[in-house]
């Protein structure tokens, strides 16, 4: 074999070991990407109440991957920002049927059912957004204890994080409501979520 | 001696870019540009934790994937390697060089471009990957190839000045080849339009697969296929410019850059019937960066002061 040979015969494999390693990291990071989606817990029965009266129980999230948020009218800080975020994703997602929104009030003394409507005015360009509302010792009760939320000093004290549950009443994953990366990884396990359905 | 450790370490810094441009589009392709949410340590550490305990308090640690972090990880470590290997060819051209101009300012840049490039790495991260940025990312490292490439011919040029002495030089061909370096760039343009727009639809329209997002894209799309080919005819064009060239190394070269554009219509081409699969989409990007250093070489071989 002469010298070019020799030097191409080693470019080759140096190239074809570089690809079959991209093959298993690609690989690797896929499977992760599910891995980190493993099911945290499931939610038990709850029933709280839309603005409209509905009553929105458990039973409201089988066979819809459903996004939770904590949030009050009056909040200044975070919950516009969240809210916003809501209304991103929604506008994203406006193609599937698959995917709902629930923002739960952790002030239901002020937010009555029409500011809780007119909240829903402001941010909602869909109807698979559902603000409810119900007893506060219910709502702390569901924060803390069904979704690892802290729930102390509210209204101000509320979680700022989404939570992710799938079409199995089954909790997947937190995010940080108010910080895009979060968001956008957010947006790509929805779409994980869908793909495996 | 000094010459060859110059051409040496001109070599090792372009290796490891190659290497680096490689790993970098790894990271894109596989989603990995977040894996670790701050910079420059990972998750508050200098080295990626490996269990999620490790994770200080004031990081969200839900989207700690050790996956991810330790791909993207991978990437900046690389990248720190590669400024070393340019600083180490920066010594050397300061020290002996000084009066190599051409070479003194390309080693000069090649360090200011890598240098830059790792702090746009910092706003790729803060920007949560935004396209625009993440491409601008991408045609830096090539630039960065682009000037590590002239400096590597032309040191190799100062050791074996015999075999560059009595080249004939043909017009035609420097002239062609400096028009197909500026289109290859046009066609990496064109390229990188395409894929910044697909992830933009994607971010907006995140549930059409590859093949519709593609769909979504205008008319350009296709003047990059129409120019790939175009490319094709060009370099069998240089090649018969080649065809009686005493240089071997310039003979090898016009085969490699023939094959590496064939490839690269086949790779593309591949991609539109196939969904965007992840290791074409890799290796297309990274074709085109052997492409742009591999005509700055073979220009610079038929040129002689």
């Amino acid at each position: 074999m002469n010298e070019l040979n020799k030097k191409l015969l080693i470019t080759f494999l140096i190239i074809f070991s570089l690809g079959i390693t991209a093959l298993f990291v690609l690989r690797e990071a896929t499977e992760s990407k599910i891995q980190n989606l493993n099911v945290i817990s499931s939610v038990p029965n709850f029933e709280l109440t839309n603005f409209n009266g509905e009553i929105f129980s458990d039973s409201n999230l089988n066979e819809k991957i459903t996004i939770i948020s904590f949030i009050f009218t009056r909040c200044e800080g975070a919950c516009p920002i969240m809210s916003k975020n809501f209304s991103v994703l929604q506008t994203r997602f406006e193609n599937s049927d698959l995917v709902q929104f629930v923002s739960i009030t952790v002030d239901p003394e002020y937010d009555s059912d029409s500011i809780l409507e007119s909240f829903y005015d402001q941010y909602s360009n869909n109807n698979n957004w559902y603000f409810l509302r119900g007893d506060i010792v219910d709502i702390i009760e569901l924060s803390e204890n069904v979704f690892f939320l802290s729930a102390s000093l509210l209204p101000g004290g509320h979680s700022t994080r989404f939570v992710l549950v799938d079409q199995k009443k089954q909790i997947r994953k937190f995010y940080e409501g108010t910080v895009d990366a979060n968001v956008m990884e957010l947006q790509n396990d929805i779409v994980t979520l869908i793909n495996q359905s | 001696m000094k010459r060859k450790l110059f051409f040496r370490s001109a070599v090792t810094a372009t290796i490891l870019s190659y290497l680096l441009i490689f790993v970098g589009g790894l990271v894109r392709v596989s989603g990995s540009g977040m894996g670790c949410p701050d910079w420059p340590k990972c998750f508050g550490r200098w080295i990626p934790p490996t269990h999620i305990d490790q994770i200080p308090s004031y990081i969200d640690a839900t989207s700690f994937n050790i996956v991810l972090a330790w791909i993207e990880y991978s990437n900046r470590s690389l990248g720190v390697l590669v400024g070393l290997s340019i600083i180490i060819l920066n010594v050397v051209a300061i020290y002996y060089f000084r009066k190599e101009l051409k070479l003194f300012f390309a080693s000069i840049l090649s360090l200011i471009l890598v240098i830059t490039n790792g702090a746009l790495g910092a706003i790729v991260v803060s920007s949560v990957l935004n396209p625009f940025i993440v491409s601008l990312h991408m045609i830096l490292a090539l630039m960065l190839v682009s000037a590590l490439s002239y400096i590597c011919i032309e040191s190799y040029k100062l050791i074996h000045i015999e075999k560059f002495k009595n080249l004939e030089i043909n017009k035609i061909l420097s002239r062609s080849l400096i028009l197909f370096w500026v289109l290859i760039v046009v066609e990496i343009l064109l390229g990188t339009g395409i894929r910044t727009n697909l992830e933009l639809v994607s971010i907006e329209n995140p549930l059409l697969s590859k093949g519709e997002q593609l769909n979504v894209l205008s008319s350009y799309k296709y003047l990059h296929s129409l120019l790939g080919f175009g490319l094709l005819f060009f370099s069998i064009y240089i090649n018969y410019h080649l065809r009686d060239n005493s240089l071997l190394l310039a003979k090898q070269l016009g085969y490699f850059i023939l094959a590496m554009v064939a490839l690269q219509i086949f790779l593309g081409e591949l991609m539109v019937f196939f969904d965007l699969p992840q290791l074409t989409r890799l290796f297309h990007t990274w074709g085109s960066s052997w492409l742009v250093g591999v005509i700055i070489i073979l220009y610079n071989c038929m040129k002689n002061e």
